[in-house]
């Protein structure tokens, strides 16, 4: 690859004053799992890298119902910590769909917002749960909404003087959940993944439902749409199923090499059928 | 820079460049060939490393990374002058032909089977579904890897 | 995935239909000697190779499919720090090859195929190599790469074979698009359609493919103290050390490659990869170079597999008898020739399949186009032809209301059976007992795990060449010699691609002189130090290096025997070997050092050096179908289980069965392999290998959009290891590298349709193609 000066910051202060400094010219090093790759190829040949791996940003901390993660988590965390298995089994259940193992010990939460896949695992989770993303620069802090966050084709709102310190996520409660992803072969990135989170009343009746989808657009998005046509009513198989053509209908996947937009849509309206029927079969277990 | 490291139970100290990636650093710089160049982008395992005991693709971390880590590669796996037993169960059971996956499928089953001693062959093949083979079809693999699970003796 | 059951793989079902004598190492599944080597990493490939003082080297590569080269200046890259050679077209002493491609029809004409070593001017293909570069690092050379000037004129290109072959397209090559054609005609076709109570139309299109091997092309030069220049490389051929010396310009004696354990070849290394840019590079800066190419370089630039688009009419009777065959294939070849009008041989010869049936027409074409050159690959033609005639058989017997395995009984080839070719079969030929064998091994149905999923099961038959062309003559030759301490060499210039090539030979000379099979060591591929064997291709080593280390080990034995003969007062026919030692009658033992001793009293080589010959043919007229093109074929049958999701076309494979007859199991643990991986590699080219090519630019230039089956992908196969005991090899094995690859893709898409109905023509059988076969997208 391109050689590259290499710093490796103590504290954040002395890494936003890097990229105050470098701005575009720098690169942010957390798992490597996205950057390296392309450095690899040499694709990117930034001038400086920016280690940020001895930062203290890998906590797990749980208050006033939201779980703060902060962006040096790796993938493995959120499939071992017993905090997200309590509070947000959604990441993990998501955790586990990334790439292969390796890519798990390394990979981390910042860098997989960062990066901006809109096939990707957590950028879904994330919008799905409205989740709020803090960046901070040498100027500012910023808190941002996921949906904020992620401004298009792996583009995300970052200035190039900002990282990412942490996220929060709400806590899931006695929500249900599923994922269910399309990959053309196992641990290839999705060609479509579905994410449904909902709340069931007492009485039987959707309280909430959130409908995201990863790999139909140039970002993950939710289909209010859809979410709407759940909301207050019995989650009987009729109903779910018109939840899943209603957002289908909504989408406007593209063509692509892998997939066609038709069959894009296809899938979305299978898989979103299935997490919600998984997300209501757990919301009814928890009830 | 000097990066300090542990590799394979011995401590290292090895001028490297920020622009190495590890596999570079053992492969060029260390003259140990434990790990191969496959993909250069983390897709086909045969550069796997563990990185305190759990794998990497030492394709994708940059030289500066290891410092103060454990790292182990096939040849750490010995015991004695002898095979460690999963080795010995790859030979037993005909998962070898070209070879070129084995060290990474090797680390990665030992990893594996430290959090779950008692998978099954379903549970394998999951496990190693991040190293690829393009030679075996994979069954005897999974063959070896269950024998040595089950503890069978001599690899089985 | 669903769990699959928690059972060890099961056991090959292997049975011996012929008595022989009980053999002790031949036959067993031993342990290879690489494979404790390897799962050390002791094995040395060829990039685990550094030398004093070595440069590294990097290729230039184009990014165009078609396009004239305009301008072209090193200048600034050869005057980048560290860099030691720049080289270009005007710089290769040879730059062009031209080998005659044979056995051209008068259609076609007599055709010299050309390659450059380096473009001259027009670049045909994307990533077709256009200046070298050696550079103290690794870095530094990709560098100067990028900073070679080339400026670049776009030219028209085609990029289908149907393209190339209309009138008025543009020219890949001066001499016309249409590289081979070859016909066979036999019987009277329309006679038979006339006859026949239903008949099935099919067009089937197969895809680019990698081989993918885990192991780059690699290798390192340097030019030795006696000024032979030395390659060191991955390879499946030593012998083109030859081209390397007609590329330089020097004596053949000069240039020598050493083959090194390959990790994987699959035909991919068979033609020159890094050999020529290796030998320029040490020749020009004196200094050893290595040059290992990325995947992406390696999915961008080696050569593919041939696509196909095969159009199949096929006419049977009520009882399935199979009475006409019409076959029209049409081949695209890439760039350049390399070994496409040979390809195209293969699959004219087996378009028909493993079947006796009376009136057989078929017409082969290739033609250039400016997509990615395709050459060899496991198969070699023969492999794609399969999805073709199998996914009839499958039509033609649910036409008729027959089930699949009957349909093969009724047709299936028999010992004295004439091919369309007009060879004669001459060996057993077990398609129908296999495929009998394959689908009673799926056992009793998987009942489907929702009522969304939809199980089937599929069958597929299969005969695949092994051993060269009988016109080509091939040879092997072989040494074996003992040393004083009656510890035993092999030497064999045979290349092991990880099917245990080596090995294999170390058991037979085993077998044959009596020894532990740990007494045996064996040196390979190295054209300077070993006896050529020829190729590891057209699974063709252990028919022939099999052989050549059968008969040098009988004759050695004749010579020792020569000499034990009067020691033990015996004749030497009343003599066996075993144990490290000489029996004669009465008990008497002789320990083979001291035989040993005696032979070097007696001026008796304890060595020797002997050339296998196959049984050679003349060309045949294929026009006239007029004789035997290959030594013998291996049949084999796959079946198939696999489920449906029929909301979304995604296939599973729930179970799968391999039978092969393979003649004699030299290692039968190295036989199931075999049979294993390439059922396996053809699941990868049944489902979802696929290289995308938009108007010549390659967009799965990365193991992330290339995707090869990963363990979670498939089931266990279960090889069933069948010996007829008759095969061409030694102990009468057959070659079993290729075979196992080509029924895959038939056996998933009949399966696919007993499942759900839905007929996919089209491979990779991707779960889209699926859906839109059931009608789920328009």
């Amino acid at each position: 690859m391109h050689p590259f000066d290499y710093e490796a910051p103590a504290t954040l202060e002395d890494a936003l004053e890097l990229l105050a400094e470098h701005r575009d010219d720098a690169k942010l090093l957390a798992g490597g799992q996205s950057l390296v790759p392309i450095l690899n190829y040499r694709l990117a040949k930034p001038r400086v890298v920016v280690d940020i791996n001895d930062l203290p940003l890998a906590a797990i901390r749980v208050a006033d119902g939201h779980l703060s993660l902060g962006a040096l988590v790796r993938y493995h965390h959120l499939e071992e910590s017993a905090d997200i298995a309590r509070h947000c089994p959604l990441l993990k259940e998501a955790a586990a769909l990334i790439g292969n193992v390796r890519v798990r010990t390394l990979g981390t939460v910042g860098g997989s917002l960062a990066h901006a896949d809109p096939a990707a695992e957590l950028p879904l989770v994330l919008i799905a749960l409205d989740a709020r993303v803090n960046v901070r620069s040498a100027r500012e802090h910023r808190t941002l909404t996921a949906r904020d966050f992620f401004a298009g084709y792996l583009t995300t709102a970052l200035a190039p003087d900002e990282l990412i310190t942490d996220i929060e996520v709400p806590v899931l409660g006695d929500a249900g959940y599923a994922v269910e992803e399309f990959a053309r072969r196992a641990g290839d990135f999705a060609l479509v993944a579905a994410l449904a989170v909902v709340r069931v009343s007492a009485r039987g009746r959707i309280e909430t439902a959130r409908l995201a989808f990863g790999g139909v657009g140039s970002t993950p998005l939710r289909v209010g749409a859809a979410e709407d046509v759940l909301v207050g009513h019995e989650p009987s198989e009729e109903r779910l199923a018109r939840a899943a053509t209603v957002a289908a209908a909504a989408l406007e996947p593209q063509d692509d090499a892998f997939a066609s937009a038709a069959y894009r849509r296809l899938l979305a309206q299978v898989l979103s059928r299935r997490a919600l029927a998984r997300a209501v079969a757990r919301a009814l277990e928890v009830a | 820079m000097i990066v300090s490291f542990v590799l394979n139970g011995r401590a290292r100290d090895v001028d490297v460049l920020p622009s190495e990636t590890f596999l570079d650093v053992l492969r060029d710089r260390l003259g140990i060939f434990d790990a191969k160049e496959g993909c250069d982008e983390g897709v086909c395992g045969a550069c796997t490393v563990l990185l305190d005991g759990r794998p990497v693709s030492s394709c994708l971390v940059l030289a500066p990374s290891v410092r103060g880590h454990r790292v182990t590669t096939v040849r750490g796996l010995e015991r004695g002058a002898g095979l460690h037993p999963l080795q010995d169960a790859f030979v037993k059971h005909g998962a070898v032909q070209c070879g070129f996956c084995t060290p990474g499928m090797l680390l990665t089953a030992l990893a594996f089977l430290e959090r779950h001693p008692a998978p099954t062959r379903a549970d394998i093949r999951t496990a190693l579904e991040g190293n690829l083979c393009r030679c075996t079809g994979y069954a005897k693999i999974v063959d070896a890897v269950e024998a040595y699970a089950r503890g069978d003796s001599n690899g089985g | 995935m669903a769990d699959a059951p928690t059972r060890p793989s099961p056991p090959a079902r292997t049975d011996a239909l012929t008595l022989t004598p009980a053999l002790r190492v031949v036959g067993q599944p031993v342990v290879r000697h690489d494979a404790r080597d390897k799962v050390a990493a002791a094995t040395a490939y060829a990039a685990d190779w550094a030398m004093p003082g070595m440069l590294h080297a990097a290729v230039l590569r184009s990014p165009h499919a078609a396009a004239r080269i305009v301008k072209l200046d090193t200048a600034r890259a050869a005057a980048m720090p560290g860099v030691a050679a720049v080289l270009t077209a005007k710089d290769v002493p040879r730059n062009t090859l031209a080998t005659d491609v044979p056995g051209q029809t008068t259609a076609v004409g007599p055709l010299r195929a050309t390659l450059h070593v380096l473009a001259e001017g027009r670049v045909r293909h994307q990533g077709e190599p256009i200046a070298l570069v050696a550079a103290e690092t690794l870095e530094g050379a990709r560098a100067a790469a990028e900073a070679i000037e080339v400026e670049y004129e776009r030219e028209p290109g085609v990029f289908t074979p149907e393209a190339a072959l209309a009138a008025g397209a543009p020219r890949v090559h001066d001499t016309g698009n249409l590289l081979a054609h070859w016909h066979v005609a036999r019987g009277d076709v329309t006679g038979g359609f006339a006859r026949a109570a239903v008949v099935v139309e099919g067009q089937y299109e197969t895809q680019f493919v990698d081989a993918a091997y885990l192991e780059p092309e690699s290798g390192v030069a340097w030019i030795d103290s006696d000024g032979v220049i030395t390659i060191r490389l991955s390879t499946q051929v030593i012998e083109h050390f030859r081209d390397v010396a007609e590329v330089l310009d020097v004596p053949q004696n000069r240039v020598r490659v050493i083959g090194t354990y390959l990790g994987g070849g699959f035909g991919g290394k068979e033609d020159v990869t890094v050999e020529v840019y290796l030998g320029l590079l040490a020749l020009r800066t004196g200094r050893p170079v290595k040059m290992v190419w990325t995947r992406q370089e390696s999915l961008l630039s080696r050569a593919k597999r041939h696509p196909y688009r095969m159009r199949y009419r096929t006419g049977a009777l009520a009882s399935g008898e199979i009475v006409a065959q019409q076959v029209e294939l049409l081949a695209d070849a890439g760039a350049y020739a390399y070994l496409s009008a040979l390809v195209l041989l293969y699959s004219t010869v087996t378009a028909a399949g493993p079947y006796r049936i009376p009136a057989v027409e078929v017409d082969a074409r290739v033609a250039y186009t400016n997509n990615p050159p395709t050459s060899a690959m496991r198969g070699f033609g023969a492999m794609q032809t399969v999805f073709g005639y199998e996914s009839q058989m499958d039509r033609v017997a649910r036409a008729l209301g027959l089930d699949p395995v009957t349909v093969r009984e009724v047709n299936a080839l028999r010992r004295g059976d004439v091919l369309p070719v007009g060879q004669v079969i001459e060996t057993h030929a077990a398609v129908a007992e296999l495929a009998r064998r394959a689908w009673d091994e799926l056992g009793p149905p998987t009942p489907p795990r929702a009522p969304h999923i939809k199980v089937g099961r599929g069958l597929s038959c299969n005969f695949q060449p092994y051993g060269r062309i009988v016109w080509l003559h091939d040879w092997s030759s072989a040494w074996v010699g003992f040393e004083m301490d009656a510890s035993l060499v092999v030497r064999s210039g045979v290349p092991d691609v990880g099917g245990g090539q080596a090995s294999s030979l170390c058991q037979i000379a085993a077998e044959v002189l009596g020894v532990p099979l740990q007494s045996v060591s064996i040196h390979i591929s190295d054209s300077a130090l070993t006896p050529l064997a020829g190729t590891t291709t057209a699974s063709r080593q252990l028919y022939m290096s099999g052989n050549a280390v059968l008969k040098t080990a009988r004759e050695l034995r004749a010579q020792i025997l020569s000499v034990a003969a009067p020691m033990l007062g015996a004749d030497a026919g009343d003599l066996a070997m075993a144990g490290g030692a000489v029996h004669g009658p009465g008990g008497r033992t002789l320990p083979l050092p001291e035989v040993l001793r005696q032979c070097a009293r007696a001026g008796v080589p304890r060595s020797h050096l002997a050339v296998y010959h196959a049984p050679a043919g003349e060309p045949v007229d294929l026009a006239r179908g007029s004789g035997k093109v290959f030594p013998d074929y291996t049949f084999g049958a796959h079946a198939a289980e696999v489920e449906v999701d029929t909301e979304t076309g995604a296939v599973r494979v729930l179970k799968y069965a391999a039978a092969h007859d393979v003649g004699r199991a030299i290692n039968p643990q190295s036989v199931e392999g075999q049979i294993q991986g390439g059922a396996v590699q053809g699941l990868g080219y049944a489902l979802m290998e696929e290289v995308i090519l938009e108007d010549g630019i390659n967009l799965t230039t990365s193991f992330a959009s290339y995707l090869i089956p990963s363990a979670a992908d498939v089931p266990d196969i279960t090889p069933i290891v069948a010996e007829s005991g008759e095969g061409l090899g030694p102990f009468n094995a057959r070659g079993i590298g290729e075979p196992p690859i080509g029924p895959p893709a038939a056996a998933i898409a009949n399966a696919i349709e007993d499942a759900c109905g839905a007929r996919v023509s089209r491979l990779p059988i991707t779960a889209e193609r699926v859906a839109r076969a059931l009608g789920l997208v328009v």
